[in-house]
């Protein structure tokens, strides 16, 4: 009984050194890619920005675009690439904080909670996949 | 532009601010600000918001976790429920009218609005129930004097459930469902009221952040509004946080739920003459 209970402190100790680091990090570079992008847009498109606006004001979106397609925007500089690669970063906050847990208690072989965090986990990814098709 | 991102960021910025004020997030008031004042489609403003969200629970619990106040067993165990929910949610939100959408929002204002105004829940108990006790729920909350109190934890088939509904409250409306949340853990399983709304906040990032994926796969999150809103919402509820403990709540609760009744019967019209 000791020494699961020495566990569960080992783990919760862990948690709360580790957790608030990644949400912070992950926090502050999606954060200089937004501010980056919308810095790009007002320099060299901001007539491009005014039309998006426009048209998201009547419901037409651009539609899904490819991580692929992003990623070579942002190589380009389009700032509509760089916010949306600011986005998916920002996204990577939920997705981060659970596979860092789930690899915590794998290692800890606390099963129980291997199976709510990879639950929680494979519900993520799901819903990417749920959104593709939908 | 300047003068389109200057409103956007002052909108977010305000509904951050009264959102960490109120304790119901940014969420509840950049949906309906997006939507009645900017004039953004529902479906678009519940994607931006959820985004929203997402940066502003990272932002608010790293003090609660690093401080021992989040309870991080609850919120992963929770978070199965929450996560089906929104995942759930967010699809639908594909399938709903606007207008029904909407109500919904109005609806939902409403119960935010009572919310606030209710008693908070009873006294936390000391030891948990046998299946709490087995998941190890039960946790410690550290006391101004230094030192650490323990509490346990009931009724987790109950709180689930609850949960379950708010994580589809969340992916639906683009909102934290942090009263839901809070109510689920204070009234259901008897949690700690700071314990709860500190565990609320934690989770609500994984369960906006579900509903966010949902829809930034389906191609529905409007960069040009999502990212000054994100960055806006997440400032506002920082500078919240900041100006809170010196400011008497109670005082302003009125305020808060007035304000909140207003925005429902404005949503709640303009759904009825849009059906």
């Amino acid at each position: 009984m000791a020494t699961q209970a020495t566990a569960t402190a080992d783990e919760d100790r862990i948690l709360r050194r580790w957790t608030p680091l990644i949400l912070r990090a992950i926090l502050i570079v999606s954060t200089v890619i937004m501010v980056a992008g919308i810095a790009l847009s007002i320099t060299f498109a901001p007539d491009y920005y005014v039309g998006r606006f426009d048209a998201i004001q009547r419901g037409r979106l651009l539609g899904h675009e490819s991580v692929w397609q992003l990623v070579q925007g942002m190589r380009q500089g389009q700032p509509h690439a760089v916010m949306i690669i600011g986005l998916y970063v920002l996204t990577l906050v939920p997705l981060a904080r659970v596979a860092f847990t789930l690899v915590l208690f794998l290692k800890e072989r606390d099963f129980i909670y291997v199976a709510a965090t990879a639950y929680v986990l494979a519900a993520l990814i799901m819903g990417v996949m749920l959104g593709r098709v939908g | 532009m300047l003068r389109i991102l200057a409103g956007l960021f002052a909108l977010s910025l305000g509904a951050g601010f009264v959102g960490a004020l109120s304790g119901l997030g940014g969420g509840v008031f950049i949906v309906p600000g997006l939507v009645l004042l900017a004039h953004v489609p529902m479906h678009i403003a519940v994607g931006a918001s959820l985004i929203a969200v997402v940066a502003t629970s990272a932002g608010a619990s790293v003090a609660f976790v690093r401080d021992g106040w989040t309870n991080l067993r609850v919120a992963i165990i929770l978070e199965c429920a929450t996560v089906t929910g929104a995942v759930t949610g967010a699809y639908m939100a594909g399938l709903i009218s606007p207008p029904v959408l909407e109500m919904l929002f109005a609806v939902m204002m409403l119960q935010s609005a009572w919310f606030s105004l209710r008693a908070q829940g009873e006294e936390s108990v000391e030891h948990s129930d046998p299946l709490c006790a087995r998941l190890r729920l039960g946790g410690k909350m550290p006391e101004a004097d230094g030192t650490a109190t323990s509490y346990g934890v009931v009724n987790l088939p109950g709180g689930a459930a609850l949960m379950v509904v708010a994580g589809v409250l969340s992916g639906l409306l683009g909102i934290g469902a942090g009263a839901v949340k809070v109510t689920a853990m204070d009234y259901l399983m008897k949690l700690p009221l700071k314990v709860s709304s500190a565990t609320s906040n934690f989770m609500i990032g994984v369960t906006a952040g579900a509903g966010a994926l949902v829809f930034l796969s389906r191609g529905d999150i409007a960069a040009s509004i999502a990212a000054p809103v994100a960055l806006g919402v997440t400032a506002g509820a920082l500078w919240g946080g900041r100006v809170l403990p010196r400011l008497n709540v109670g005082a302003l609760r009125i305020l808060f739920v007035i304000i909140l009744v207003l925005i429902a019967i404005e949503m709640g019209w303009r759904a009825l003459a849009n059906l």
